[in-house]
């Protein structure tokens, strides 16, 4: 058990990028739509978040720099300001949605208007991140978002045709009656999704916070390698399940309810029960991360102290960021604007802003003065380079792919 | 440069290193370890004396006084008039740490007193006494 | 003054020929003795080289080699810098460096060494 606790960190990152509110939606949105033929998109992903974060939590088990102090120290002030509010911005957009997701999970188990629970759900974040414990809150919210696993059981038991399912995800195509366009749009929106920089920020600044050192190199590989693999299973299970049940009847997905109806199809009451717990931990691990990262990023852009491993009076400026993004996010999403509507955009704004991320850690991470014999080797190295192209094709591609396909419509 | 006490003897241990790459930038910690802002900037002064040679790196600069020129533009601007509107005194400067504080220069730049004797925690302070500080638990690590 | 007022101003020789922008500033540990650290950094000389972002993201270094797809061009981009010693800085304007002499005789920067 002990080692199992060990990866939470991981999960809980993979979690909050892969399955948060957003990306419950536009997974089931995908699956609905496009079958299988977006899936490569989710391992290409994978893959790419599993490289830049190892090199992330490598950087910071070996030199204890989280990776808001990289991007200063490489771009410098001026571009690392520009990515600060880049992503301060996605951050906001992301954690006002979840607080809102919450809600939505709540409402789906309780009937009640998820702007009601908006004020409790807000507060509640905002307490576990006041009160409890960096490792204690990573556990609860990582091991409970593992009750979706009933998505990928639901598709299991929903009986594909194992040998056309391959088929399809090995060779992709575009759908009759979709755009080139719309499904090269989805496919950016998917591969943002899957490396939203906040991973990256939350992971780092975690392992910093459980102070890991050089050391805990094999725990990091562990981390990711679990961590994402994991999330990415999860939003293929999700993608899987509405591709069975929602495309060939052509019913296309908005809303949470739609998102579990194929796996409660297939699963009943008892799987309605995992997919209510799945979705509150998964949204609420999901506001934490974001919540978290927005303070992480400002306090290491200005050198503040920040964490929850002191004081919060020890960390006065880091909490007040955290306080108030979470204010702000909880009236922005008062305003009862479609909460899913929001994390869409701001995955593609999220794409935009990649590469001023992932750019300077693998600079960092071959950075001898910082790694001290523990740089990238030539697999690390090779992977690296090839998504930081993948990020910066995505990123030039994300905006004008939003504006032709009016946002996948 | 007589005056010059030091290496001389030892040339080829002199210590050096390029300022934006290794010092600019840099996160700063306390005697205690604490994170006490960033490299936001350096002071350079001409030598003693008749002032002519190169110039000494004689303080970090760090905090909004200093990062704002770092930043130009409007951004800049606005950040160096919220610096010295907040201010107390009418001109002020940037926080400086005389490098004579500094203890090492590594991934990170440490220092040899604690972050509370330099003049660079206004804005933490008053966030921790106005804020953070009157909600009940601030003063108790999470559990 | 202060080093950002040296960075990324513009470098002429004393024939008005442009040598670049200042990509770093060189400092040397033999300055006097200061507090607890030991003796003071003093300038040594500014590191000049074409306008190009990149700069500072440690290629000058000998230790940085990878990975190649960054380290190949901005490595070559480096053998292109030159370094001004401070006592051939002339005059210190606003935006602009005037050093003395011609820039054909200035050499290439030592390489720092990585830990």
């Amino acid at each position: 058990m002990k080692r199992f606790v060990a990866v939470t960190l991981g999960i809980l990152t993979a979690i909050g990028g892969f399955v948060d509110i957003g990306d419950l939606v536009a997974n089931a949105e995908v699956g609905a739509r496009f079958g299988f033929d977006l899936a490569w998109v989710v391992g290409v992903g994978v893959i790419g978040i599993c490289v830049f974060a190892e090199m992330a939590g490598r950087v910071a088990a070996v030199s204890t720099r989280p990776v808001f102090d990289l991007v200063r120290e490489r771009l410098g002030a001026r571009a690392a300001l520009a990515n600060l509010l880049a992503s301060s911005f996605v951050n906001f957009l992301t954690l006002a949605a979840e607080v809102a997701g919450i809600a939505l999970a709540l409402e789906l188990a309780s009937s009640v208007s998820y702007l009601l629970w908006i004020p409790f759900t807000s507060l509640a974040v905002w307490l576990v991140i006041w009160r409890v414990r960096f490792e204690t809150m990573e556990r609860i919210f990582g091991l409970a978002g593992l009750s979706l696993v009933a998505f990928a059981v639901g598709f299991w038991r929903l009986g594909p045709d194992w040998g056309s399912v391959f088929h399809s995800v090995s060779h992709p195509v575009v759908p009759s009656g979709e755009g080139h366009a719309t499904y090269l749009f989805y496919a950016v929106s998917l591969f943002g999704a899957a490396m939203t920089p906040y991973e990256v920020f939350f992971f780092s600044s975690g392992a910093v916070e459980e102070r890991w050192t050089t050391d805990d190199l094999n725990v990091n590989r562990a981390n990711v390698l679990i961590g994402f693999p994991l999330g990415g299973i999860l939003s293929l299970s999700i993608m899987g399940t509405t591709a069975l049940v929602l495309l060939p009847r052509g019913i296309t997905v908005d809303n949470l309810a739609q998102v579990a109806l194929p796996t409660v199809l297939a699963l009943g009451k008892l799987g309605l029960a995992f997919l209510l717990i799945g979705f509150f931990a998964a949204t609420f691990g999901a506001a934490l991360e974001t919540a978290l990262s927005s303070g992480y990023i400002i306090s290491q852009f200005f050198g503040w102290q920040w964490g929850k491993m002191v004081r919060p009076v020890d960390a006065p400026r880091f909490h007040a960021v955290v306080l108030v993004s979470l204010v702000l996010g909880a009236m922005l999403v008062l305003t009862s604007v479609d909460p899913i509507k929001v994390t869409e955009y701001s995955l593609v704004l999220s794409a935009l802003a990649l590469p001023l991320t992932y750019f300077p850690i693998l600079v960092i991470a071959n950075d001898p003065d910082y790694m001290h014999g523990r740089t990238n080797g030539r697999v690390a190295n090779a992977l690296g380079s090839i998504f930081l192209i993948i990020v910066l094709v995505a990123s030039a591609a994300a905006i004008p792919l939003m504006i032709v396909t009016k946002a996948g419509q | 440069m007589s005056e010059h006490v030091g290496w001389a003897g030892r040339p080829r241990r002199l210590r050096r290193l390029d300022a934006g790459l290794s010092l600019l930038d840099r996160q700063i910690l306390d005697r205690d370890g604490r994170l006490s802002g960033k490299v936001d900037d350096l002071e350079l002064t001409p030598p003693e004396g008749d002032g002519s040679g190169p110039p000494v790196v004689t303080a970090i600069l760090s905090g909004p006084g200093a990062l704002a020129r770092r930043l130009r533009g409007s951004v800049g601007a606005w950040l160096e008039s919220v610096h010295s509107r907040l201010h107390p005194s009418a001109e002020p400067g940037p926080a400086r740490i005389p490098f004579g504080v500094v203890k090492e220069i590594a991934a990170t730049v440490g220092l040899s007193v604690r972050k509370d004797d330099l003049e660079l925690s206004r804005f933490e302070d008053w966030t921790r006494d106005h804020i953070i500080g009157r909600i009940p638990g601030a003063r108790h690590a999470p559990e | 003054m202060r080093l950002s007022e040296l960075l990324h101003s513009r470098v002429v020789d004393a024939a008005g020929n442009d040598v670049g922008r200042v990509h770093d500033v060189r400092l040397v540990q033999d300055g006097p003795l200061v507090g607890t650290f030991g003796a003071a950094f003093r300038v040594e000389g500014l590191i000049v080289g074409p306008a190009i972002a990149g700069a500072r993201l440690g290629y000058r270094r000998s230790g940085m080699t990878g990975p190649f797809l960054l380290a190949a061009p901005l490595r070559r981009l480096h053998r292109r810098v030159k370094f001004v010693p401070w006592d051939r800085v002339a005059e210190l304007g606003r935006d602009t460096i005037s050093i003395s002499g011609s820039a054909d005789d200035l050499d290439e920067p030592e390489p720092l060494p990585t830990a």
